[in-house]
């Protein structure tokens, strides 16, 4: 009998080869560090530049925002993260109310990044801005007809619009500022409304939503606006154009991508200096034209492709509340079988 | 009854028989003897239509069944029982759905009654529900021959059914084997490289010599 | 003998507790009742999703099931034009992760797709949502799964004796007769194994089923970890997903009944053979199967591909594809290690309930979602730390989160299912006798393990290991969360631009996953061609 020799070999020879390939790069100490659910493509690129204008070197792990934050509350004070990035407000209230951020008020950033687009507290930063608005088809849409998120509830669109799924972040935050804004009740309403008159199946992402409009299978839809600068680029002759809603009303749902130093952080001078700097004009104008978004900092002018769909107003709900009405605006959907 | 004419077969790039001729009356129980690679099972394979041949013809009771080393007629449809030399009993199956696998086309007390009959005819009764490996190497062989009866064959085919068992248990199955045979009184074509085998089971027993029959 | 059994008892329990650890955590989790969110869930999502999910278990099982055993049966027992060939490229789909597969699909047959868009526009057919109803998904499913049940079927049908088919022949059964009552029923446990895989493989999805946003299991999961923050009420909803998939097991292990079924007689001979019509027929089948779960797809992503190299490709794939080897090769070493010593045969094992139990329970992980089994690792050590610093010692969850060594025990956790089950199959084929004469020969254990065992269970090893390869490769969401610094991997890559909805430029790293997988795939099938020629 001797099982025990052949498990022996092999836990030695496991140990050995988990040992040989566990040469870590060794995180050295005058980097940061940074956590990120900002994609690797749209994060690389400017913390190259970053390295080169300061010296200090950047590691970054990327992955899903919730389960970052489980790491980071799961490796608490032992984390090698200094910085948290995530996108979505949510996400970042939800992280500062886990206490993993800690209060970073810099004068820099203070000048740079407008109050209403940080924590009051100084645990996040916002970093840039994003709208969910109405994309419609110009060949099926009169824009007279479109106004707000709640119209498209209306009968009128039943059978013409296409949503993309409530299970990501960004319907949530949308879905959040509905309830904010129309009390719980009408928001239901509207939510149903909505599933009503859905053309499709809600879609998983929203290059899809904008896919299927261009098919003719639906006639307007939600995306961010990103993604509809990303179509552009691609195929700068869709029939597709943005409507801004709520123009008379609340504003255009807008949310944030940001970031935090973490509580834990072993390099806050260096964090901080890459936050600073991520805040700044040059970063700034990188940021925003990496994905299409709208800098922050509003000191600088958004990117050419973005500037041409036009000026808008912007929904001044205070952006805590997207994370604190999260949980209530995911059971609403879940309520009124908005998949 | 049966008629095998002018049979070749290449066996892994050898010609192992040529010209082979084979003529059976109803109820003869035959005996083919040969060392192994000889062509036996060659021959055996090709009267049961699982392997082609160069050349040769079969006629089984009037129907040509194969014709220029090709098969007219399919396995299926020949009318022809084997019994293999590793038996090739369903392994999932008990005896009973070994034996009625043949005549499921009957109906179920058709079936019944003639499982009775044929276990009692090789002499295991009450062994319906037992499967194969619950049986001895001997009563394996005698359900297979069951199996391979049940749908009244015209020709049964017995391929070394023999081999696998000791000397002293084959003596006395080799006679049994033979009452079965001639209980049930079908044509009967058994191969075998045992000299002793062959001639306590069959009538006439026959060898291949320079890849042709020879009757002794 | 006792002495013996009490030390092997030790050894294997240790091994398979310790791969099963996340099951143990994922169920702890009940100690923490949510009763709020649990009412919200029974009210909203869960009657319609056991509904969805119990149709897409049962559409998925019925569809691998058919065309696994079909496919293995018409290759094995029939000879049909182009059948060499196919044989081995009906293997090739397993190399596509999953999530691959389904946005190329929906790339082509959603309404914008341009399969659809060709038929509304050239045929004047009505279009339709494809992602609408259950159909499409569990067809997705199949084509993506069928390789696991077409593989073990096939292996099985092989090793089927000819003559039992010729005999049905002679007993006047039809193929059809003979596939459904000799080589199907004969098959049987082969394919029961794969499928299980499959379902459970199923059960834990996420990728597929949020492409095609149709709710399973999996959704309640992680809308109760996502939106309301409860990674209690998370592992508990996956808890129950280890339950279904024990049941699972244990109803296959009851269907599979005593019977045991010892024949290993691999023959190229083809009962069948398939001429004319019939034969171009078969081959336009399987053909078929190949091209909509391979071939297809492949050629869609080589188009994406080709328009995106330029922008997507640079050195960091280098790193990538160093680290997604590096892993791969890795984690399939330990976990067939470690499979390999679970699944020896031995008489302690024979009379052991309590062993047979714990190594059941060490192959479960399986099918828990691999963001869940791997929150389990996490808050496992985590739970170790805080034993350890309440007796006065250190946290060491700064030495294990974010190393190698705790991925690689997601991984072993993860597949070990796969690596046991193919390597048990070939530990069955060791019939008894062999055992018993190499003891009275006065073989020692190790003797008999190092000359009898492992020698004859090398095929199912080998096999074992190319398969978790193939599936570390494609892993993504514990890869995701707990892969240290630099260790990206080609899937990750694929996600990350998936995610964004750039498929053109996924597909780069994708097809470099395929290439990759198609080779392992094809050094499987090598494998088998040499087993099978020395056998």
């Amino acid at each position: 009998m001797n099982v025990k020799a052949l498990i022996l070999s092999t836990v030695i020879f496991s140990v050995l080869t988990v040992s040989s390939i566990t040469a870590v790069q060794a995180v050295s100490n005058d980097s940061v560090t940074v956590y990120s659910s900002r994609k690797e493509h749209l994060i690389k690129p400017l913390f190259e530049v970053f390295t080169k204008d300061t010296g200090i070197k950047v590691d970054y792990l990327t992955g899903k925002g919730g389960a970052l934050i489980e790491r980071l509350k799961l490796e608490g004070a032992s984390t090698q993260a200094d910085m948290f990035m995530t996108v979505d407000a949510g996400n970042l209230w939800y992280a500062g109310s886990q206490d993993l951020f800690q209060s970073v008020q810099t004068e820099t950033i203070k000048s740079n990044i407008p109050s209403h687009l940080r924590d009051p507290n100084g645990l996040w930063t916002g970093l840039s801005i994003r709208a969910r608005t109405i994309v419609y088809s110009t060949q099926r849409v009169n824009p007279s007809d479109l106004s707000t998120y709640a119209d498209l509830a209306t009968n009128k669109w039943k059978g013409r619009l296409c949503l993309r799924t409530s299970k990501k972040i960004y319907t949530k935050s949308l879905a959040a500022s509905v309830i904010y804004n129309h009390g719980e009740d009408k928001a239901g309403d509207i939510v149903s409304g909505w599933v009503n008159n859905l053309a499709a199946t809600p879609n998983a992402k929203d290059s899809h939503v904008m896919n299927a409009i261009l098919a003719g299978q639906c006639d307007v839809g939600l995306v961010n606006t990103y993604y509809f600068g990303r179509l552009l680029s691609k195929n700068p002759n869709a029939p597709l154009k943005l409507f801004w809603a709520n123009q008379d009303t609340t504003g255009v749902h807008v949310n944030v991508s940001g970031a935090g130093i973490t509580k834990h952080a072993s390099n806050v001078a260096g964090a901080t200096k890459l936050l600073e700097w991520l805040s700044s004009a040059k970063a700034q104008a990188i940021y925003g034209s990496l994905n299409k978004e709208y800098p922050a900092n509003q000191n600088i002018a958004s990117d050419e492709v973005v500037s041409a769909w036009g000026s808008f107003k912007q929904d001044d709900m205070n952006l805590a509340q997207a994370g604190i009405l999260q949980a209530k605006a995911v059971r609403l959907m879940q309520i009124k079988g908005y998949k | 009854m049966l008629a095998v004419k002018d049979l070749s077969v290449t066996y892994q790039n050898n010609k192992v028989l040529n010209g082979f001729n084979l003529n059976l009356e109803q109820g003869d129980i035959f005996a083919l003897l040969g060392d192994s690679g000889s062509g036996k099972s060659s021959a055996l394979r090709f009267i049961a239509g699982l392997d082609n041949a160069d050349n040769g013809r079969v006629e089984l009771d009037g129907r040509q069944l194969s014709v220029s080393g090709k098969h007219q007629i399919t396995p299926e449809l020949r009318e022809v029982g084997m019994v293999f030399q590793d038996y090739a009993l369903f392994p999932h199956m008990n005896v009973e759905k070994n034996i009625t696998f043949g005549i499921s086309n009957q109906p179920k007390s058709e079936q019944q009654a003639r499982v009775k009959e044929l276990l009692s005819l090789i002499g295991l009764k009450g062994i319906e529900k037992k499967y194969p490996h619950q049986l001895s190497g001997g009563e394996q062989q005698r359900v297979a021959l069951a199996r391979a009866l049940a749908p009244s064959p015209k020709l049964l085919l017995l391929d070394e059914p023999f081999s696998s068992l000791d000397k002293n248990h084959r003596n006395q199955l080799v006679s049994q084997v033979r009452s079965i045979l001639k209980k049930a009184q079908v044509t009967s074509i058994l191969v075998t490289h045992d000299e002793d085998e062959a001639n306590a089971l069959a009538d006439k027993v026959g060898t291949i010599q320079n890849k042709q029959l020879t009757i002794k | 003998m006792e002495k013996n059994c009490f030390k092997s008892k030790i050894w294997i329990s240790f091994l398979a507790l310790l791969v099963a650890m996340p099951i143990f955590v994922v169920a702890l989790s009940w100690l923490f009742p949510e009763h709020e969110l649990w009412a919200h869930f029974s009210q909203t999502l869960l009657p319609s999703l056991i509904g969805s999910t119990a149709i897409l278990l049962v559409g998925v099982g019925v569809g691998v099931t058919l065309l696994g055993t079909i496919l293995a049966y018409l290759v094995v027992m029939v000879e049909f034009p182009g059948r060499q060939w196919l044989e081995w490229a009906l293997f090739l789909p397993f190399a596509i992760p999953a999530y691959v597969l389904a946005f190329v699909y929906l790339g082509v047959f959603d309404y914008s797709g341009y399969a659809q868009v060709w038929m509304r526009e050239v045929l004047g057919l009505p279009g339709f949502d494809i992602r609408a109803g259950s159909w499409a998904i569990i067809l997705t499913f199949v084509l993506v799964f069928y390789p696991y049940v077409y593989m073990m079927a096939r292996a099985s049908f092989k090793r089927q004796k000819i003559n039992m088919i010729e005999a049905g022949k002679l007993l006047g059964a039809s193929p059809l007769r003979v596939f459904f009552k000799i080589s199907l029923p004969l098959a049987r446990p082969a394919a029961a194994a794969g499928l299980l895989v499959t379902l459970m493989e199923t059960l834990a999805d996420f990728g597929v089923v949020s492409l095609f946003n149709y709710d399973t299991f999996t959704t309640a999961i992680y809308s109760a970890w996502g939106d309301f923050r409860s990674i209690e009420v998370a592992a508990q909803l996956a808890s129950l997903l280890v339950l279904v998939a024990f049941f699972l097991i244990y109803f296959e292990k009851k269907a599979r009944g005593q019977a045991k079924y010892y024949s290993a007689d691999v023959s190229n001979k083809k009962p069948y053979h398939a001429t004319g019509v019939v034969g171009w027929l078969i081959a336009l089948f399987v053909f078929g199967v190949f091209m909509l779960s391979f071939a297809m797809p492949m050629l869609q992503l080589v188009i994406w591909g080709w328009e995106s190299v330029g922008e997507e490709w640079s050195a960091k794939y280098i790193d990538l594809i160093a680290s997604t080897s590096t892993l791969t090769i890795a984690a399939a070493l330990i976990t067939v290690g470690i499979a390999t010593v679970l699944a020896l045969p031995g008489h302690c094992k024979q009379d052991s309930l309590w062993l047979k139990g714990v190594i059941r329970l060490a192959t479960l992980g399986y099918a828990l979602p691999g963001s869940v089994m791997a929150v389990g690792l996490l808050y496992g050590i985590n739970q170790i730390s805080a034993i350890n610093m309440y007796f006065g010692g250190e946290s060491i969850n700064h030495i294990i989160f974010g190393s190698i060594a705790l991925l690689l025990f997601a991984y072993v956790s993860r597949f070990m299912a796969i690596a046991y089950s193919s390597i048990e199959a070939s530990a069955q084929q060791i019939k008894p006798v062999f055992t018993q004469s190499a003891q009275l020969l006065g073989a020692s254990r190790l003797r008999l393990i190092w000359q009898v065992y492992l020698p004859m269970m090398t095929p199912g090893i080998l096999a074992g290991g190319l398969l978790v390869a193939v599936d570390v490769m494609k892993e993504l969401p514990a890869t995701y969360l707990l892969r240290p610094f630099g260790w990206d991997t080609l899937a990750i890559q694929v996600y990350e631009l998936s995610a964004e909805g750039l498929y053109e430029r996924a597909a780069v790293p994708a097809l470099i996953m395929v290439v990759f997988g198609s080779i392992l795939m094809l050094i499987f099938q090598g494998l088998d061609k040499k087993s099978s020629k020395t056998s």
